[in-house]
């Protein structure tokens, strides 16, 4: 039903949530109030302050312990990152780092995503992080007494500027300032730390880890200030060009769609093409298709096509999967497939001239997109002196390879296994229905033992693949079931209104599914996506069981195994799951955001 | 309200535009249309009337196959609703439909629901379909919100909007499902205005409605159902001074 | 106005090619072909390579001799490779179990802290939750694993609570309470104490309505299983009857033919068919005649029919499961048999003794007291704290998700806040925490195959163990899908049990 425009709806339906004004309370009533309110909650005050206070106490024992090695996640920090990327070829991990930050930096301003934080709320925070380290100082057993008074100098000027601040300002200030400039002043302000605080250079030479002292090593710090000013630079392009350039977001969309294929098989692998071979055959079947099958969707695009429109598509179908009866080259079966999925869905897409134009426009587009990658992952690369098509490199460049190319696999995979679920025609029903239910009832591990021993049994003589693609091939397959049924809630949240109101203008099922019901669906769906993503990103590191080189595998089987830290196993497993924690905890934080801002689960 | 009473045209001459033939309809056991027989003329309105749960929406939604009629057959400008995709694609861009609850799409803009359909059904060129939802805006009356969200609009000019995004697809028949049961009052009356508006241009309409003065001052004709039969048809004029049937006497009681 | 005045057009059937139903039916069978072929495809395509590769097949494997030692379980050297999966199987049981009950315990302790008034409280929740969730649960496993291996070396009398609470290098061990001989007969007394209890219930509940004051039907309820627990202890002996019962049934059923089981079944199955075949036509009769069949009807019986003719195949075809049948039931009832001896009935309190035994060396899995070997302890803390924090989300939210209006109600009609909580927000968030707590059980019970990664004998290490030595990879892995798709299917069928009985006391 609906109700009288309201003042704070504002452009794009979208409900802007006014900061509640808290209220000012005197520390001792807040205290009193939220400590010691009755007998029971000040017994549950002690107890807990008493079981915090053992907990920091042994934690800070374990990090600060004489015995700890911290050296041993600190000279081997490269290897959790990258594993044995050739270091002469490293330039290209920072290229890829420096991409991905300057995608972000851009994305921040184009959605203009920073949250603000308070004047008021930063000096608390400033405040208690001074706090939190001065009590590190105070608290941590075993440390010398020179220790504990830097800890409590160090901790004391954040804590002085709070409190100072807090009294400068008045209780209800209310101005604010962008998270984002909060967040790269501090990162810069660790970054200049490496520059000038002699955390020692840890170098592991002839077999034998060295810690020299001085500042960080040139090659570490020079490129992490060269990436802080990377995202400062692309966030403040983005904010000029936003009000110019109207397609920004829909541009980094795509850009971040394709950033893991170019990244992965240009970037990081850098194929060694062969310029007969391209000359020979990976062009002509490349503009064979894009010309020859752009003439065919110009046809079927036609209004006129009609259902000959859709036969010859049905035909084309047809042909294309009898391209896998007889041999022939794969790209050439992928091809087919392509131009069989596009002929089927012109009649779709098929508008004016214009509309017309675009959509054969966008299959030659996706055409060489995916006949260059295709061709560049089967050529030999110039970093890793491999067979053809395995991608050699591993800690959280895997792990993220593995999880970005399992999302971006398994969403069209889900959604559509969430339509066939939620559609009126009984045997997709069935099919998807028996497909996730399955799924669902089996771990994730077996399903990665099955893809690492049998997939490539079951493939056909002359077809191979190499481990981690056949993991993440039984890992989208995994996760697209669980998608699936995330979207399907947002699917069957749509009333039946919308439904008849997009078939009595006459749009077609496909049309009414693609403009109609998922864009809404999946706006519904996001908090749960997000979440899958999250768990997709933490569960990668199950592919250790079956012997991939990811984070985890590197921080608990190889750094242990290495001379000199032999049995160091801990200090580098307390990193890894740091770097899974921050990865997890802040995207849950963003989603947590954006769900506010589109006004989602709000009752 | 008016007591003005449309005078009679005769339309016996004019083209058939729904012919509807022993048309039956049954959900499970339930038989929700029994052998509806009934024409519809060209530039006729036609106002439907009856109790609730009579039948009127599983008619009016048979003639654009929302819903499938079981036997019987339904012309719709010559063409037979069946399973054929051809013919569905026809009746549904030539019908234009306007639900009780409007259901405007609440993730487009007021243009991009207008101009939705024409683009992709009609295919016209975006610009093209842009100036024609704004001629039709214009014409329902809110020209100036065409870039807000329907949440952000009240329930009537919503409606107004719906009657816009059925009209850009160029229909040749208008099919009305209680278009006001869901308005406050003071919104009804420029939701009727747009109807009466249309009803004037020639526009082919079938109408559900609660709403006797607009049945009175716009329909040529008025059908009565009731327990999915047709009850009684006959002009305004006859059917609310002198109903023949006693079950239409008893309904223009309660209702009146 | 009947349709004799005018002449029905006959109604022309479009083309093949443009009627939507048979469009609608040839994508959909087109589709189904293509992906059976590809199934039927990749099979075949199995079998050639696993000859290619000289691996043979079969799952003569479960009845050889495995040829290796288990770490843990019923059954450290198990004599063949069913047996040994069978351990592997009671393993995960036995984690999932006590991980559920005590990730539960946990869980609703920390989402209640998470709304606790106390600021102390409240902040530790907190940061439990946004720590234990966030890292994945194969770290957490490792790195507990870790933590236990560089402990203290075993020995006699470590601590923290030297000879009662030991954490050493191989595990955790506790003084364990055990029940003697006569528990099954004692057992047998609580269960006829709590069908009383519910009599009990029932009554004090009828009275309460009926006199308006507080009977407290828990509480007396309670009491009566106690009461009935304590008086076991004095006269379970008198259930040793029930030995020699179980042993005639047991021996009854031993003498059955399995053909004749099979020849029930078979009939079972053709009942089944017949009544669901009935029920069905049954469906479409209505004081209007028959209504039509529709497409998906067509559909649904057509599956029913292929689905209907699978289940007799196996049937008929495999003589093994009405074998299968026969034997395990027989064997369940010599159990029985043998757990309700006659011998005690002499010896009335002899019988459920609780003994402590105080834990011992970690020699093996074996009486000396409550032993957690440190696999078990990783892979216990890690699903407990992991899942305790899901469910501690779902608990805040469920109670979040009770509308503030109620509330208000309950405090305008004047009820305590014990009473508040107990009356109307329990009841309430309840339906709503119960589905997501069924999917956290289902996920804990999945998680337990990260046991792998530490080395606890589950039912997945014990198999990749198997067919590294037996070369049975296919088999192994249905083993594993059938195993872990039943734990789903009977887990999810009880939280929807539970979720449609809620449900119908909602209305
Ligand atoms: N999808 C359905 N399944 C079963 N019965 C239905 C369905 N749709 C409608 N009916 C039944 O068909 C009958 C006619 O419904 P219909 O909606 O056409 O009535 P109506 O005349 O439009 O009533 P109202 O004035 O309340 O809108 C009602 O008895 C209704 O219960
Ligand atoms: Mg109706």
């Amino acid at each position: 039903m609906t109700e009288p425009t309201s003042p704070n709806v504002t452009a794009g339906g979208r409900v802007q949530l006014a900061r509640p004004k808290e209220p000012y309370i005197p520390p001792r009533e807040w205290i009193r109030d939220n400590l010691f309110s009755t007998p029971f909650n000040s017994i549950l005050t002690v107890l807990f302050t008493a079981l915090v206070f053992v907990m920091t106490r042994g934690m800070l024992g374990f990090i600060f312990g004489h015995d700890r090695r911290w050296e041993a996640p600190a000279t081997n920090l490269r290897f959790l990152m990258t594993q044995a990327y050739p270091d002469e070829q490293y330039i290209r991990v920072w290229f890829t780092f420096g991409w991905i930050l300057a995608l972000a930096g851009l994305s921040l301003a184009a959605w203009n995503a920073a949250p603000r934080v308070g004047y008021r709320n930063l000096a608390r925070k400033a405040a208690s992080v001074g706090v939190a380290v001065a009590l590190i100082g105070l608290v941590a057993p075993a440390m010398s007494t020179s220790g504990r008074l830097q800890y409590v100098l160090i901790g004391a000027i954040p804590m002085a500027a709070g409190i100072i601040a807090l009294k400068i300002l008045d209780n209800h200030d209310t101005r604010d300032m962008s998270a984002f400039v909060v967040q790269v002043l501090v990162v810069a302000g660790i970054i200049l730390s490496l520059w000038t605080v002699p955390y020692g250079q840890h170098t592991f030479v002839d077999g034998a880890a060295r810690v020299d002292s001085g500042t960080v090593a040139q090659s570490t710090k020079l490129p992490l200030t060269i990436m802080l000013l990377v995202i400062i630079a692309a966030f403040y392009v983005g904010r000029t060009i936003r009000p110019h350039f109207k397609q920004l977001k829909a541009v980094l969309g795509g850009i971040w769609l394709l950033s893991p294929f170019i990244l992965t098989t240009l970037v990081l692998r850098d194929p060694a093409f062969d310029s007969g071979h391209l000359l020979s055959t990976d062009i002509p079947i490349g503009l064979a298709f894009a010309l020859g099958g752009g003439a065919i969707l110009w046809l079927l695009s036609s209004a006129k096509a009609g259902e000959t429109g859709r036969i010859a598509a049905a035909i084309i179908l047809v042909l294309a999967f009898a391209s896998f009866l007889t041999p022939m080259r794969m790209i050439v079966r992928i091809d087919a497939l392509m131009l069989a999925g596009a002929a089927l869905s012109s009649a779709t897409f098929a508008g004016s001239r214009e509309a017309r134009l675009r959509f054969v426009g966008g299959w030659m587009g996706a055409i060489v997109i995916v006949n260059w990658l295709v061709t560049a992952t089967n050529t030999p690369s110039t970093v890793f002196g491999l067979p053809t098509g395995t991608f050699y490199g591993g800690g959280l460049t895997l792990t993220l390879i593995i999880t970005s190319f399992t999302l971006i696999f398994a969403f069209p995979l889900g959604v559509t296994m969430a339509l066939a679920r939620t559609s009126k025609m009984p045997i997709f029903r069935v099919m998807s229905t028996a497909y996730i239910e399955t799924i669902r009832g089996i771990p994730l591990i077996t399903v990665f033992i099955f893809f690492a021993i049998m997939l490539p049994l079951l493939l056909p003589d002359g077809m191979e693949v190499a481990k981690i693609p056949a993991i993440v091939i039984g890992y989208v397959l995994f996760s697209s079931a669980y998608l699936a049924e995330n979207v399907r809630g947002g699917l069957q949240s749509i009333g039946r209104g919308q439904h008849e109101a997009a078939e009595a203008l006459g749009l077609t099922t496909a049309q009414k599914t693609l403009m109609i019901t998922l864009p809404q669906a999946l706006r519904v769906s996001i908090p749960p996506l997000v979440g899958q993503a999250i768990g997709t990103f933490k569960e990668s590191s199950l592919v250790l069981i079956v012997g991939l080189f990811d984070l985890l595998f590197i921080a608990r089987n190889v750094i242990p195994n290495t001379s000199g830290f032999l049995g160091a196993q801990r200090e580098p497993l307390m990193v890894a799951s740091f770097i899974y924690w921050a990865g997890s905890y802040s995207m849950s934080k963003a989603s947590q955001r954006v769900e506010r801002k589109l006004g989602l689960g709000e009752r | 309200m008016t007591d003005t009473v449309k005078q009679h045209r005769d339309l016996s001459n004019a083209k058939d535009m729904i012919v509807c033939q022993g048309v039956n309809k049954w959900y499970g056991d339930f038989q929700a249309l029994s052998d509806i027989t009934a024409t519809v003329k060209e530039t006729e309105v036609v106002v439907v009337l009856g109790p609730s749960g009579s039948g009127k929406s599983t008619w009016i939604r048979c003639v654009n196959r929302l819903e499938h009629h079981q036997s019987g057959n339904i012309i719709v400008d010559g063409v037979e609703l069946t399973n054929d995709v051809r013919n569905i694609e026809k009746i549904r861009s030539e019908v234009g439909m306007v639900f009780q609850q409007f259901n405007l799409f609440p993730h487009l803009t007021v243009l991009d629901n207008i101009t939705l359909a024409p683009k992709w059904v009609r295919k016209l060129p975006k610009a093209e379909a842009e100036e024609k939802a704004m001629e039709l805006l214009e014409i329902v009356g809110i020209p100036e919100q065409a870039d807000k969200y329907p949440g952000q609009m009240s329930g009537g000019q919503q409606q107004r909007v719906a009657i816009a995004r059925a009209l850009a697809m160029e229909p040749r028949i208008m099919l009305f499902d209680e278009p006001t049961s869901a308005l406050d009052p003071e919104m009804i009356k420029e939701v009727l205005d747009v109807m009466k508006g249309l009803a004037r241009s020639g526009m082919t309409m079938m109408v559900v409605t609660h709403e006797m003065g607009f049945a009175r001052e716009v329909a040529d004709r008025i059908i009565f159902m009731e327990d999915g039969e047709i009850v009684e048809v006959g002009t305004p004029e006859h059917f609310f001074t002198d109903p023949e049937e006693d079950r239409t006497k008893l309904f223009l009681s309660q209702i009146l | 106005m009947t349709a004799s005045q005018t002449e029905h057009p006959a109604t022309t059937r479009p083309p093949l090619w443009r009627d939507a139903v048979v469009v609608k039916w040839v994508a959909q069978v087109f589709t189904l072909v293509v992906v059976v072929g590809v199934l039927i495809f990749l099979v075949t395509q199995a079998k050639t390579s696993l000859n290619d590769n000289g691996i043979r097949t079969g799952f003569d494997f479960i009845k050889t001799n495995p040829g290796f030692q288990l770490a843990e379980g019923i059954d450290t050297s198990p004599a063949t490779g069913g047996r040994a999966l069978y351990v592997g199987m009671v393993n995960m049981f036995r984690i999932t179990f006590v991980g559920i009950i005590f990730a539960t315990m946990l869980g609703v302790l920390v989402g209640l802290g998470r709304l606790s008034g106390n600021w102390m409280v409240e902040k530790v929740s907190t940061v439990f939750v946004e720590t234990i969730r966030n890292v994945p649960l194969l770290v957490q496993i490792i790195f507990y694993d870790a933590v236990i291996t560089q402990l203290a070396p075993v020995e006699f009398g470590v601590g923290p609570i030297s000879g009662w609470f030991m954490v050493t290098q191989k595990g955790v061990s506790m003084p364990r309470i055990f029940a003697a001989d006569g528990f099954y007969q004692w057992a047998v007394v609580v269960l006829v104490g709590a069908v009383v209890a519910r009599f009990v219930y029932r009554h004090e509940v009828d009275r309460r309505d009926e006199t308006g004051q507080d009977t407290k039907p828990g509480f007396k309820a309670m009491g009566t299983i106690v009461a009935f627990g304590l008086l076991g202890l004095l006269i379970h002996p008198l259930f040793g009857f029930l030995g020699p019962i179980f042993g005639g049934i047991a021996r009854v059923i031993g003498a059955i033919p399995p053909g004749a089981v099979q020849l029930a079944l078979i009939a079972l199955a053709a009942t089944a068919v017949v009544i669901w075949i009935r029920r069905f036509w049954a469906s479409f009769d209505g004081p209007s005649g028959r209504a039509k069949l529709t497409d998906d009807d067509w559909f649904r019986i057509v599956f029913a029919g292929i689905g209907g003719l699978l289940v007799a195949a196996v049937v008929v075809l495999w003589p093994g499961l009405s074998a299968w049948i026969v034997h395990s039931t027989h064997d369940f009832f010599r159990f029985l048999e043998t757990k309700f001896e006659f011998g005690n009935w002499s010896r009335p309190l002899d019988g459920m003794r609780p003994g402590v035994i105080k834990p011992d060396r970690f020699t093996s899995f074996s009486p000396n007291g409550l032993t957690m070997s440190r696999a078990f302890a990783a892979v216990f803390l890690g699903v407990v704290l992991y899942t305790a924090s899901f469910i501690a989300e779902i608990i805040r939210g469920g109670i979040l998700a009770v509308p503030k209006g109620q509330l208000e109600a309950a405090d305008a009609v004047g009820l305590t806040k014990g009473q508040k909580l107990r009356h109307i927000v329990l009841p309430q968030a309840f339906r709503v925490i119960l589905p997501p707590m069924g999917n956290q059980y289902l996920n804990l019970a999945k998680n337990t195959t990260l046991a792998i990664a530490v080395g606890y004998s589950d039912l997945v290490q014990v198999g990749q163990t198997l067919y590294n030595q037996s070369g049975r990879t296919i088999e192994v892995m249905a083993i594993w899908m059938l195993f872990y798709l039943s734990v789903s299917l009977g887990l999810s069928s009880i939280v929807n049990f539970w979720n449609v009985r809620l449900k119908l006391v909602e209305r």
